[in-house]
């Protein structure tokens, strides 16, 4: 501790700019990572706490997926030993267009035995409502709202609220305003409970309920109670705690946790490279500072301590200021990352306060420690092996020994020896990922004899474009691997990230249109909800008929989509008449026969799987599949298997029959309507809207209108991963500055030299610049050159592990092109600075700086 | 601290000066403020009419392109540029056109006796040959005035008597204005001006 406080602060305090650029790096990676963990558990938080506030009591509760069940379940439910009450729920989000904006939870239960589960204790109005549940049953327009609600709306007792049902406007009235509970807090105070029974017919659930909530007999083991439903009921139904349903919403959004590790390991990889490098210059700078300390008696052993501790203080300073600063960012985007999270999956939520997971801010903390610790291990090391007599002899040592170099050029050619042995054996997790890793190693070894040929290479350019600039820019690249090779590292990985995520955005947008061009080429789409994401409300099949009516029309296609759970995990199915399918959008089959596939599948004997269900469950033709349904299981083969991107999580396609047969529910989300040539979308819009205009509430997007929605939602979710670029590219450009920092301290005397000469302050400047520059075209050429593998291993990541979308190979040009003009840019603001310092100071000290 | 107090003094065009003193006595400091390295806290330096006090950065550094050639007791030679690319950097830093920067440097290092080294790196040379080189970019630009600061202090006394004599050679060849500062006595007497400085203040000034 002494030798910290004496040397290691010294050198911090008198190096204040590159301590705080060396800590920078930390300061990123563990934000990014507290920040986008601290949203998602924010989110998820949020959910979980919606879920057991509106629990209650609630100890078990039932459902079957998103499709919902028959009445008489609950009748079954209700009569199982064991059950002390069973009540019918159904669960909502709606946007009423009220004052606030905010959508609404609906909550409709059946009060006649609600009370035993949740506290509906009334502030205002008529308690005869609760008292006795038979007269708000017996007003099926009844409403009761959340003060939080209320207030925020200006709704009093008996105001009216206008709710678009599926058959029409109805006209609700606030009957009772609940006082403040944990029910109420639920959903951001946004909740209203209704009569389940009218909540049928507003949501188009026919005779149907979306999930039974039920409290066991006083000493009944829960578990028991669990167990002898799930038998009672079959596969088709699952019969779990209400906590289970946080797990459900986090096991649906895990690429998004998937996404969000993998943006801060790089982000803190790349950091390392920063500290890294910081380090190793220092350990040179530092060079006779340690010859003395070994001349006056320290050991190697305390030599490399004082390092490693000076890195390990470092780590945790940074990654104290990383996990404030990731709370702020946590704060500032978890409500919008809900909104996006449900956009994507389906499933609202509102996250309006932070979850601060302390294991996750330990973890954080003990992360940036560690990722120090790693990074200055090797110049520790180098540090300690430092010979006291040569250190204390004046001389260069920037540059890295031929010996040393060889060592590295071997030991990289070694690793890709095993990579390309573990290339063969890609099915391996273990070969895969390890192949991956030893990449990575071996071409940040070669980094310093690939920058120093690059910047050989450049020379002649750079002396050609400004003589004496460009040629001491060079130069400085050419003599100090050791310092440059840090940020070039950053810098190549930072580019091959973008070139992966770039390509991979490129690979998905490709194949997304071209599915979309298929897949999404009726003329209209008829909904029942504003997104189409949502699956609150649904038509029922009278309504296709009654759409069937309209002239002009060629097809009407009905879907019926949702969630089941497939082997633990929420996967989409997609119910339609696949007779339709195959004539009107043509999805050819990447496993099996496309006419033997859309024969089968529309006869329905089978199922059709989308590649990435087909990759991420391994279940491929000719395989049988289980699907659990309310009748029971049933196991089909898979006949098929297509291009689709309708889930992340992977879609079933089954045709609709099999879907009403073994789900029993006819009912319908989207209606895909096709229209005669000649006959135009307004013409039909106006059609359907003079036709159910107050009796069905529907929405119309065209086809130019939901291209655009799930182009937007693309956007949006590939605008997330371009926090990493953009994470990758500040951390780089801190790299720059910090080799740049060092570097104008190690050329201060030639610099002096330069300007005692004739150099006007603008040539001094020019020169850092060019110097940026260089390090960005060096960086540039490498990470390009990573890219080409980076690119390619997360293609095949996402595949295997991620959302199982297989991906073309497709380098992105264009994307490298507008890298370079950005890269440079910021290689160049980064100079700016450190170009400034360049020029101050005095002339006389530096001609005398050693 | 003071380092000079009270210094007046006139160099006349195409005077060959020594400055000496022991260590402290403010000989280098005098240097620099007279090359434009420095800047005087109060008073003001003239050099070839142009007074240096109040200029700005840019315009310092002009004058000492165009004015001064500078020589170092530790060379001072960029060590990743060839000996051509050093006598070359005043050149290209004045704009001036490739091939008359070559033709000029390869006649300086000629002038000093060093045109089969052309393409070495300093490294690569004795003590004696680095100054040589330094001698050489000193005198790119045609600099009216040549300040050199213990311009043999790094060299054997064999070298620094033929880096004298070659500094003596551009005076008289090129009626350049010298300025060295010296601890070597035999330096000092060479110069046919001789100037002492104790404290920050001249405490000698002859001729002859």
């Amino acid at each position: 501790m002494k030798l910290i406080k004496l040397i290691s602060w010294q050198y911090a305090r008198t190096h204040k700019l590159r301590s705080l650029l060396t800590m920078a790096g930390i300061v990123l990676g563990v934000a990014v990572f507290v920040g986008m963990h601290t949203a998602n558990q924010s989110v998820m938080a949020a959910f979980s706490k919606t879920v057991n506030r509106i629990a209650g009591a609630t100890q078990l509760q039932i459902t079957a997926g998103e499709a919902g069940f028959d009445e008489e379940v609950l009748e079954r439910v209700q009569a199982a030993p064991g059950v002390r009450v069973a009540v019918p729920v159904i669960e909502a989000v709606v946007n009423l267009n009220l004052r606030s904006q905010s959508n609404i939870l609906i909550l409709a239960v059946d009060l006649t035995g609600d009370r035993s589960l949740r506290d509906y204790t009334l502030e205002e109005g008529d308690d005869t409502v609760i008292e006795d549940p038979l007269v708000f049953i017996a007003q099926p327009d009844s409403l009761m709202a959340t003060r939080e609600f209320a207030s925020a709306n200006q709704l009093a007792i008996n105001s009216k609220i206008t709710l678009d049902a599926m058959d029409g406007p109805r006209t609700f009235t606030v009957r009772g305003i609940m006082q403040s509970s944990g029910l109420t807090s639920a959903f951001g105070g946004n909740l209203a409970i209704m009569d389940v029974y009218a909540a049928q017919k507003v949501f188009g659930r026919g005779r149907k309920f979306d999930r039974i909530d039920l409290a066991v007999n006083e000493g009944e083991p829960v578990a028991a109670v669990q167990a002898r439903l799930g038998q009672m009921l079959g596969p088709g139904f699952e019969v779990d705690p209400p906590s289970a349903r946080g797990k459900q919403f986090e096991a649906l959004s895990s690429v998004y946790g998937a996404m969000a590790n993998l943006t801060s390991m790089f982000a803190l990889f790349i950091g390392m490279f920063i500290i890294y490098n910081s380090f190793a210059i220092a350990v040179t700078q530092r060079r006779s500072e340690i010859g003395i300390l070994r001349a006056l008696g320290a050991s190697r052993g305390q030599i490399q301590t004082l390092f490693l501790a000076e890195s390990a203080l470092l780590g945790l300073a940074g990654a104290a200021a990383g996990v404030l600063f990731g709370l702020l960012i946590a704060r500032g985007i978890s409500a919008s990352l809900g909104e996006f999270l449900g956009e994507i999956y389906g499933v609202a939520q509102r996250a309006d306060e932070i979850a601060s997971d302390p294991k996750l801010l330990l973890g954080a903390l003990a992360m940036g420690v560690v990722t120090s610790l790693i990074a200055a291990w090797i110049p520790a090391r180098g540090a300690a092996q430092v010979d006291p007599v040569r250190a204390l002899q004046k001389g260069r040592y920037q540059i890295l020994s031929a010996g040393e170099n060889r060592v590295r050029r071997i030991t990289a050619f070694a690793l890709l020896g095993v990579v390309v042995f573990c290339l063969f054996f890609t099915q391996n997790r273990i070969a895969f990922y390890g192949g991956y890793f030893l990449t990575v190693i071996a071409g940040l070894l070669l980094v310093p004899t690939a920058a120093a040929w690059l910047s050989k290479a450049l020379r002649p350019l750079m002396k050609t474009l400004a003589p004496v600039e460009g040629t001491l820019a060079a130069d400085s690249l050419i003599q100090s691997p050791r310092r440059t090779s840090g940020a070039v590292s950053a810098l190549a990985l930072s580019i091959s990230l973008v070139i992966a995520l770039g390509g991979m955005a490129r690979a998905s947008y490709d194949a997304i249109n071209e599915w979309m061009r298929v897949a999404f080429n009726p003329d209209m789409f008829l909904t029942a909800t504003q997104n189409i994401t949502d699956r609150s409300f649904r038509f029922p099949v009278s309504f296709a008929d009654a759409v069937r009516e309209a002239p002009g029309v060629r097809v009407v296609q009905l879907v019926r989509n949702g969630r089941l759970q497939y082997n633990g995990g929420p996967v989409m199915f997609v119910a339609v008449e696949i007779a339709k399918l195959e004539r009107e959008s043509f999805l050819p089959a990447v496993e099996g026969d496309s006419s033997t596939m859309y024969k089968r599948a529309a006869a329905g004997e089978g199922f059709i799987l989308s590649d990435n269900f087909a990759q991420l469950y391994n279940v491929h033709l000719g395989n049988p599949l289980t699907l659990n349904t309310p009748n029971g299981a049933l196991t089909l083969p898979v006949v098929g298997v297509v291009r689709d991107y309708s889930d992340q999580k992977g879609t079933v396609l089954m045709d609709r029959a099999v879907f009403i047969k073994n789900w029993n529910d006819d009912s319908i989300n989207i209606v895909r309507l096709y229209l005669q040539r000649g006959v135009t979308v307004e013409a039909t819009r106006q059609w359907l809207e003079q036709r159910f205009a107050g009796k069905t509430r529907f929405f119309i997007f065209t086809n130019r209108d939901l291209k655009a929605y799930v182009t937007k939602i693309t956007d949006q979710w590939f605008g997330l991963t371009y926090i990493q670029l953009f994470v990758a590219v500040l951390v780089a450009v801190l790299g720059i500055i910090n080799t740049l920092t060092v570097s104008i301290t190690d050329r201060r005397r030639e610099l002096g030299v330069l300007q005692a000469v004739g150099a006007l302050r603008n040539q001094v400047r020019r020169t850092i610049w060019l110097e940026a520059i260089a390090i960005g075209v060096v960086g540039l050429l490498i990470g390009f050159l990573f890219g080409v593998v980076a690119l390619y291993y997360t293609i095949e990541m996402s595949a295997r592990d991620f959302a199982g979308l297989r991906l073309e190979y497709t380098y992105p040009w264009g994307m490298s092109a507008a890298l370079w003009p950005v890269i440079l840019g910021a290689a160049l603001l980064a100079a700016l600075a450190p170009a400034e310092q360049a020029v101050r100071g005095s002339l006389v000290e530096s001609l005398e700086y050693e | 601290m003071v380092a000079l107090d009270t210094v007046d003094l006139r160099i006349d065009k195409g005077e060959m000066v020594s400055l000496v003193g022991p260590s402290g006595s403010g000989k280098s400091t005098l240097l620099n403020l007279i090359g434009g390295l420095d800047r005087p806290s109060s008073g003001d330096v003239e050099v070839d009419g142009a007074r240096l006090a109040g200029i700005s950065d840019d315009e310092l550094t002009r004058i000492r392109r165009d004015k001064i050639g500078f020589i170092f007791q530790f060379f001072n030679l960029l060590p990743t540029l060839s000996c051509l690319e050093n006598v070359s950097l005043p050149l290209h830093l004045r704009g001036w056109p490739a091939a008359k920067i070559a033709d000029r440097a390869k006649e300086l290092l000629t002038l000093v006796k060093l045109d089969k080294r052309m393409e070495h790196l300093p490294d690569e040379l004795s003590g004696g040959e680095r100054q040589r080189v330094a001698i050489a970019r000193a005198l790119s630009v045609y600099p009216p005035i040549l300040l050199a600061d213990e311009p043999t202090g790094n060299l054997d006394s064999s070298t620094g008597a033929e880096i004298l004599d070659l500094l003596r050679d551009v005076h008289q060849s090129l009626n350049a204005t010298v300025l060295i500062v010296t601890h070597d006595r035999g330096v000092a007497e060479a110069c046919p001006r001789r100037i002492a400085l104790k404290d920050g203040l001249v405490v000698k000034d002859e001729r002859g």
